[in-house]
């Protein structure tokens, strides 16, 4: 048996074999690329050649009414520096990313622990959910109004004081960027709190129990077993809200509809501002440039936390 | 005192105990969550009150009043509709968001297919390049698209605004499908290739219909996201025929528009209501989806 075995594995009859896999594999590689064809054509032209495209464009002169021949080398990032909108805006794109990353984990933080033991939770949970399922142009143009002079904020407040208030929120540059936070805050705490609450569920019993039995207090559980196995869902939801936090436009944009220092509000809509309202598309491109940077360098590094985090815990 | 720890009566005995401590902090907790919750809740209060008012109405009463009659609703509506020309913006929308999201997930499912059912040169290279997709901020399209758009004449044509949501939607669904197919055992598939059946016959008969619930929550969440874009089609599509909704909605708010906070109010409930039907139909699927963007 052994020996007709050998003898049919022949180095003629095995290089057939192999020959034959390699046309089986060279024909499933050329179904593979039908597959993933329509996929890579359209992120290659559609995002990848612009973003290319964009870090060229950023060394030119280009504007609405010139030409792209021109070159500019580096002075669309020098104008960054000389105009006092860039370092404004980018100010305002520090508060924006830590407020977007801090208020929403605390409440939402806040909620689920709180929301967790108490009858009904499933409503409640759903109701601090609702805002999440609105359109962000929708929750600005009705939180314009919460904030105007005669809103629903200032009567709120004229109520509980009993003086009349008709402070402009969105009119203020001391107030507009927390103002707009807020309302960021009101929309993602739904879905942060949701992603904690999942978390919370992960994590086991047993230690926590175990560590009652031993006569610890609720505090030093929280601090001692939830929160270190805790803080992967926290990174993840930290990684999300970074993002947002650089690159929020709809909210901003719309609320501040009637705020003539708009510009500086965001590196966003700095951007956006430059690019579309004043047609200077090369300088446009160097914000998003920076911007670019800014965000992958920061989401790079709190993977890396992410990543090592999740590691220690397995 | 001695306890016996096998006896079951006196161990659930203790658990009830420590439930009905819990439950009672629990009790005395809902007072405040309930203050809180209203709080939280008085934006779409108002939201509800000021869809029934009428615009006189709106500037003589209390914004959180309760409105005189339901009447007014429908002349918001009609307002609102035919001011901002929301019907057809509601149309364009719609269509963007329901063929973008059909394409864009089928597209991320074929290719997620080719990445781990079929032998791939570079599977990884090519999955890389596709998830590159996902790092960059949107302004660093926005220059570009716009003047390669004016070069090939495809801004302001519906063609053209479909094929940047399109390519926008496909990274993250290739992301979470590559996930899923995987997991999906590779038996089925062997079998019916041995029966003779071809790759696209094994993809859309074997594969899809094992993934239903990934699918589904995708093509939900870039639904919800094509629907709610206002940056892309303010720079790519703001003419009257192709706008989206949310450009349209855009347009209404503000310091020159002439129209009250009654009509803008009841703009923005019109202009959620898809994605509101949506979710609330398919809630399941969105909170799987939700997950999925953790993973």
């Amino acid at each position: 048996m052994i020996a007709t075995a050998s003898a049919l594995l022949s180095p003629q009859v095995l290089k057939e074999a192999r020959q034959r896999e390699r046309r089986v594999a060279w024909q499933q590689t050329r179904i593979a690329w039908l597959f993933i064809a329509p996929a890579v054509l359209m992120v290659t032209l559609f995002l990848l050649t612009p973003v290319v495209f964009n870090v060229i464009l950023s060394f030119t002169k280009w504007q609405k009414f010139t030409g792209l021949d021109q070159f500019a080398g580096f002075n669309n990032y020098a104008r960054l520096f000389r105009l006092p909108y860039f370092s404004e805006a980018l100010a305002n794109t520090a508060v924006w990313v830590v407020g977007a990353v801090v208020f929403p984990l605390a409440v939402g933080l806040g909620l689920a622990l709180l929301l967790r033991n108490i009858p009904f939770q499933e409503t409640f949970k759903s109701l601090f959910f609702l805002p999440r399922v609105l359109a962000p142009t929708a929750v600005a143009a009705i939180w314009y109004y919460v904030y105007a002079p005669r809103g629903v904020l200032n009567s709120a407040v004229s109520g509980i004081t009993g003086t009349p208030f008709d402070f402009g929120w969105l009119y203020d540059p001391a107030t507009i960027t927390g103002s707009v936070i807020v309302t960021f805050v009101w929309q993602t705490v739904g879905i942060t709190m949701v992603l904690l609450l999942l978390g919370l569920a992960a994590i086991p019993k047993d230690p926590i129990e175990a560590a009652r039995v031993d006569g610890a207090s609720n505090f030093q559980i929280f601090r001692h077993i939830v929160w270190p196995l805790l803080l992967p869902t926290v990174l993840v939801v930290t990684i999300l809200n970074v993002a947002a936090g650089f690159t929020t436009f709809d909210l901003l944009w719309v609320m501040a509809t009637s705020f003539p220092g708009k510009r500086t509000l965001s590196l966003a809509v700095y951007m956006y501002y430059e690019s579309f309202s004043n047609g200077a598309w090369a300088y446009g491109s160097a914000v998003a440039v920076v911007l670019g940077a800014m965000v992958i360098t920061v989401s790079a590094l709190l993977a890396v936390v992410q990543a090592r985090v999740s590691k220690n815990i397995r | 005192m001695a306890v016996d720890i096998t006896d079951k009566a006196f161990i659930s005995g203790l658990i009830a105990k420590e439930k009905r401590t819990q439950r009672q902090g629990g009790r005395w907790l809902v007072l405040p969550i309930l203050a809180l919750t209203i709080a939280y809740l008085t934006p779409l209060y108002y939201l509800f009150v000021t869809i029934f008012k009428t615009s006189e109405e709106y500037a003589k009463k209390g914004v959180l009043e309760l409105p005189d009659s339901l009447a007014p609703l429908a002349d918001n509506v009609v307002q609102a509709w035919t001011i901002a020309n929301l019907g057809q913006a509601a149309m364009n929308s719609f269509s963007y968001a329901l063929v973008g999201a059909v394409l864009s997930v089928s597209f991320a499912a074929a290719a997620a297919y080719g990445m781990t059912r079929l032998h791939l040169l570079g599977s990884n290279g090519w999955f890389m390049l596709i998830f590159t997709g996902t790092l960059f901020p949107f302004q660093m399209y926005l220059v570009p698209l716009l003047f390669g758009y004016q070069r090939l004449g495809l801004v302001n044509t519906w063609f053209g605004m479909l094929l940047v949501y399109v390519a926008i939607c496909i990274p993250f669904p290739l992301l979470v499908l590559r996930n899923s197919f995987s997991s999906i055992t590779r038996e089925v598939d062997e079998a019916a290739r041995i029966e003779g059946a071809s790759e696209w016959r094994v993809f859309t008969s074997m594969i899809v219909p094992n993934a239903m619930g990934p699918l589904i929550a995708l093509f939900l969440l870039q639904f919800t996201f094509i629907w709610n874009d206002l940056l892309f089609s303010s720079i790519l599509a703001n003419g009257i025929e192709v706008r989206s909704i949310m450009v349209a909605l855009q347009s209404l708010q503000g310091t020159y528009s002439t129209l009250g906070p009654n009509v803008v109010i009841t703009a923005t409930l019109i202009s959620s209501i898809p994605t509101v039907l949506l979710f609330i139909a398919l809630r399941k699927y969105f909170m799987a989806g939700l997950q999925l963007g953790t993973k």
